[in-house]
């Protein structure tokens, strides 16, 4: 081995815990990460060495203000109060954009209240077992896996969407006894069409702590019209 | 990673921590005020080193307790110490401000921390400390270069090209310098 030559050796497991890789190189460790999972043991493991770093991170004082606000913002009470006006002023706005779509197109309107046909996935597992379902439904936004899918012990399964880009983004944590119904992101529904990657990994209790995944892909699988 | 090493007065802050956090998870508000005032000048020194920006260190804190409220539920004590999970959760937000769209304008301190050493706090001290005599040494051993590129990425949370701009050096020569520091890193780490 010529240490000059550092290309000889695969440090990418490396540089995918300590977060020196952007763009590309990025997507392709991720890539990675999801289909190797000796690759995803290599990235934990030096997770876990750079961990030890953080007990030099020198401290700093938070703000009062700041654990006031926080404080504030986690009781029931507040928030309520705190998010109606957002909400008030976010179905005005959608009224009045549904207004504009009626003024101005008033032959594509019906469309907006016809529900499209759902999207159906069969999530093939990794090892041998029953394959899970998941259903996407345009009209509601939602994204249905039934209750059944068994978790490692002491772990928690976690879906994730892998776009046409090839990088996992996380949709949550199944949960483990009733059905789990995920509302997917105004922003991201556009994505929900078929051929879109879903993948179920093995994460510690709650999910994933860094937003890519850290265990075994579980299971898998793309969704098709129905 | 065990407590093994901790000494007794650090087990029981660590264990009265991880308490605190799985009381949080049952949606305790006290309890999620002592997780706040035993992690919060930790949490923010990390914020406030990546995001390079006071206000906005500030809303990152906010957001990263509101993860720790909704998530605490998840925490699993036998895997990472409360205060590990908790600060990657802090690295992490932190580093997903400032490479979003338009949070580039200022330039994290990436520069490797040179107080914390002389006084560990409290908090420190339910850091792992068996693993980290390990790494440290290693990282000690490295070339100046190297060593610096390493562990200005992890405090600064930053990529190859800011890393470069930073040191104004090449792309490829700041890419050579962590990639054969890690491979030593590897070896050592691998011989202890």
């Amino acid at each position: 081995m010529n240490p000059d030559q550092p290309g000889d050796e695969d440090v990418t497991a490396a540089e995918l815990a300590l977060g020196v890789l952007d763009g590309e190189e990025r997507a392709v460790a991720l890539r990675r990460l999801v289909a190797d999972p000796a690759f995803a043991r290599e990235v934990e493991r030096w997770r876990a060495h750079f961990d030890v770093l953080f007990a030099q991170w020198p401290e700093q004082e938070a703000p009062a203000h700041v654990g006031y606000r926080i404080a504030r913002s986690i009781a029931p009470r507040s928030r309520s109060s705190r998010y109606w006006p957002a909400a008030a002023g976010a179905l005005a706005l959608i009224a009045a954009s549904l207004l504009l779509v009626v003024v101005l197109r008033p032959v594509a309107a019906p469309q907006l209240i016809q529900p499209s046909a759902p999207l159906v996935a069969s999530l093939d597992p990794a090892a041998a077992g029953p394959a899970l379902p998941a259903i996407y439904d345009p009209a509601r936004g939602e994204l249905r896996i039934p209750a059944g899918f068994a978790s490692p012990a002491g772990r928690s399964a976690e879906l994730w969407m892998i776009g046409t880009d090839g990088v996992p983004r996380s949709l949550g944590v199944l949960a483990s006894a009733t059905r789990t119904v995920i509302a997917i992101a105004p922003a991201d529904r556009a994505k929900f069409t078929a051929g879109l990657k879903l993948a179920i990994s093995s994460e510690p209790v709650g999910g994933s702590p860094t937003g890519a995944p850290t265990g075994p892909i579980l299971a898998g699988g793309e969704l098709i019209s129905s | 990673m065990s407590a093994q090493s901790l000494s007794g007065e650090a087990s029981a802050a660590r264990a009265a921590l991880t308490q605190a956090l799985i009381a949080t998870g049952e949606q305790d508000r006290s309890a999620f005020q002592q997780v706040y005032e035993l992690t919060s000048a930790k949490l923010f020194g990390i914020c406030i080193r990546i995001c390079g920006d006071r206000q906005a260190a500030e809303d990152v804190l906010h957001e990263v307790y509101l993860i720790v409220w909704k998530r605490a539920g998840g925490y699993e004590p036998g895997r990472a110490s409360p205060i590990t999970w908790l600060a990657t959760i802090a690295r992490n937000r932190a580093i997903d401000w400032r490479r979003s769209p338009g949070n580039r304008a200022s330039l994290p301190l990436g520069e490797a921390p040179d107080v914390a050493d002389d006084a560990p706090s409290a908090i420190d001290g339910l850091l792992e400390r068996q693993a980290n005599g390990a790494l440290h040494l290693c990282l000690d051993d490295l070339d100046a270069n190297q060593g610096d590129a390493i562990r200005s990425a992890f405090f600064g949370g930053l990529t190859y090209a800011e890393l470069a701009a930073r040191k104004v050096v090449p792309l490829g020569t700041m890419k050579s310098w962590v990639r054969r520091g890690l491979l030593r890193l590897k070896e050592c780490l691998d011989e202890s």
